[in-house]
């Protein structure tokens, strides 16, 4: 699950960079890079947050 | 002494030209020719008259006998009036950004005292030495290699006389484009890198860099084992924090954004809301996850209970302080006082305090009407989070923008406590994520909103001609680059600090164990206790989630 959240969080950034390289619509790539910062904030609070929750320390 | 003044006109005209001359012909690093022609007819005060009457209106002290003469048997020369008009601009662009620099080294003692209020007195020791030992470990890092991995390729800078020395940048030449990644000169300040500007540069982006070291201790208090934080600081300061200060401010490719791509003027951060708060944020929140919260901050429903910190003077003196340093921060980042729109310092200094108060204000009215209160704790994240939020735009932007930022930013930092608090369970004893996290993104987006389009540092910014514009302002591009940025935060940034300290966390350990935590953390892991004359509060697991606080509650 934590590598799962880590490759999200990098590929939100890939998704924002590559929207420089597809396209030169200044909206397309604010469009890419909105969806880029979301996939990333979906893998740090989705995946690595809810991998640490599942373990806290008030759940044991 | 009519005479007198008509002499000092021509020749204020005469020093006055030939810069402009000098300043069309790069490089300026060349000394003028002793050779020139020679300046007469000026007389200065005699150093009798001095001695006699002393000069209690300062009529006699700097004038043309103070103008350093190369060639005492040729006499002053227009040469020495440039070269003297050379260094008095530079000497006063040093001498501000040194100042600024040890108003923001201050701010240390700002962080060191808001944290150390924020958290309970049992693990107060503990927490003012990793604010205090981020300064040393930061500095070690950022000597060693951060500080040329961030600005090794960033000359040349004007108002520091060039720092010609640091010219070598690693360039990725990817896809058709060049993707500037990292500076390669002036590790461990060595070689060239002995350079009068270069050391300025070097103090004045150390204590930056040291700035978001001590974010990181805030968000993990009270359950950080010390020798961790002190691999992780080095990593933060030697590293990571450098890539983004490099890709940002040291001609990187995030601010060739808009010379490469087309994106209004590349990414824009003034002062760093996004170079040091949220990258200190970021990386405060990767390690408050995996440390996981204190005991007894959630109950076995996952309802939290507030924590409170021990003492609230240190809390709002700290907020001070640290608004008091700020005013190195962002006016100091024009780099100088003298040159390339440097002036524009007043509007910068009072963009700061404006956004500050404003910042400060939403808080406590949003605590009150939410609450019931006025909440001394959050007012004070308010003021930080306004000041934090303006730190990017403060350059950019007129003091209306600045109201607005800040404004946005107190209610910004009330809702994301929330959310870190009772949504995401990710404990944060001081508010450092919110403050410095998620106002942080805020202010390197609102450049791409509220720039204006009216500053001019020398007539360009990361090498595209003009001025900076907000998508308010008819520039959408700029808010694209600014987007790029934030996603660049929270994609490598916070992702570089993830694994960093997870490594860290297999290596060495994250988190104290759970009897030292809970008896505090002062001798388990400092050896001495804060307030040895105080009684102190030590707890056991019975009673970890009943005596912390109240249960946090809406109304």
């Amino acid at each position: 699950m934590r590598i799962a959240g880590v490759l999200l969080v990098v590929g939100g950034w890939l998704l924002a960079v590559a929207g420089l390289l597809l396209t030169t619509s200044t909206f397309m790539r604010g469009i890419f890079a909105c969806a880029g910062i979301a996939l990333s904030l979906s893998g740090i609070f989705g995946f690595l947050n809810q991998y640490y929750l599942a373990r806290a320390i008030w759940k044991r | 002494m009519r005479r007198k003044h008509v002499h000092y006109t021509r020749l204020l005209f005469a020093v006055l030209g030939l810069t402009a001359a000098l300043s069309v012909v790069a490089p300026m690093r060349v000394k003028a020719e002793t050779g020139s022609t020679t300046v007469t007819g000026v007389t200065a005060p005699a150093s009798a008259d001095i001695a006699a009457k002393g000069d209690p209106g300062a009529e006699m002290t700097g004038t043309v006998s103070d103008v350093t003469i190369a060639d005492t048997k040729q006499g002053l020369t227009l040469a020495d009036l440039a070269n003297q008009a050379g260094q008095n601009k530079i000497a006063i662009n040093f001498v501000w950004t040194l100042v600024a620099g040890f108003l923001v080294m201050f701010m240390q003692a700002g962080f060191a005292i808001v944290e150390t209020g924020l958290i309970r007195a049992k693990s107060a020791n503990h927490t003012m030495m990793m604010n205090f030992m981020v300064y040393g470990l930061g500095l070690f890092a950022y000597w060693v290699s951060g500080f040329a991995i961030q600005m090794g390729g960033s000359a040349p800078i004007a108002n520091l006389g060039g720092v010609y020395p640091l010219n070598s940048e690693y360039v990725l030449n990817l896809f058709g484009k060049p993707w500037p990644l990292f500076g390669m000169k002036g590790f461990f300040l060595s070689g060239t890198s002995y350079d009068v500007g270069v050391m300025v540069l070097f103090l004045f982006q150390m204590v930056f860099m040291d700035t978001t070291t001590t974010i990181v201790t805030g968000s993990c208090a009270e359950r950080w084992k010390y020798s961790a934080f002190c691999v992780s600081t080095i990593g933060l300061g030697a590293l990571i924090y450098p890539l983004f200060g490099n890709w940002a401010w040291g001609c990187g490719w995030l601010s060739q954004l808009g010379a490469n791509f087309g994106l209004g003027h590349g990414y824009c951060d003034f002062a760093g809301s996004g170079v040091v708060h949220a990258v200190g944020g970021l990386t405060g929140l990767a390690v408050a996850m995996q440390l996981g919260p204190r005991i007894g901050k959630y109950n076995r429903d996952g309802s939290p209970n507030a924590i409170p910190g021990h003492d609230l003077s240190y809390v709002l003196l700290g907020c001070f302080i640290l608004a008091f340093g700020w005013f190195g921060f962002n006016p100091g980042s024009t780099l100088g006082a003298s040159g390339n729109g440097a002036l524009r310092i007043g509007s910068i200094a009072v963009n700061t305090m404006l956004a500050g108060c404003t910042g400060s204000f939403a808080a406590l009215l949003y605590m009150w009407i939410r609450y019931g209160k006025p909440d001394a704790s959050m007012a004070g994240n308010g003021l930080l989070a306004g000041l934090v939020a303006i730190t990017a735009p403060s350059g950019f932007v007129n003091s209306l923008a600045a109201v607005i930022i800040g404004w946005v930013a107190g209610i910004l930092v009330c809702v994301g406590v929330e959310f870190f608090d009772r949504v995401a369970k990710v404990d944060d004893p001081v508010g450092a994520m919110s403050v410095h996290g998620l106002n942080g993104l805020w202010g390197v987006l609102s450049v791409g909103l509220f720039a204006d389009g009216r500053s001019n540092y020398g007539g360009s910014w990361n090498g595209v001609a003009g001025s900076v514009k907000g998508l308010f302002y008819g520039d959408a591009g700029q808010l694209v680059a600014q987007l790029i940025g934030i996603a660049t935060l929270v994609g490598v940034i916070f992702t570089l600090s993830f694994l960093w300290n997870w490594l860290v966390d297999v290596i060495v350990g994250q988190r104290c164990n759970p009897k030292a935590e809970l008896a505090g953390l002062d001798i388990p892991e400092m050896g001495a206790l804060c307030y040895p004359d105080f009684q102190l509060k030590a707890q056991d697991y019975a009673s970890a989630s009943s005596n912390v606080g109240s249960p946090v509650s809406s109304k």
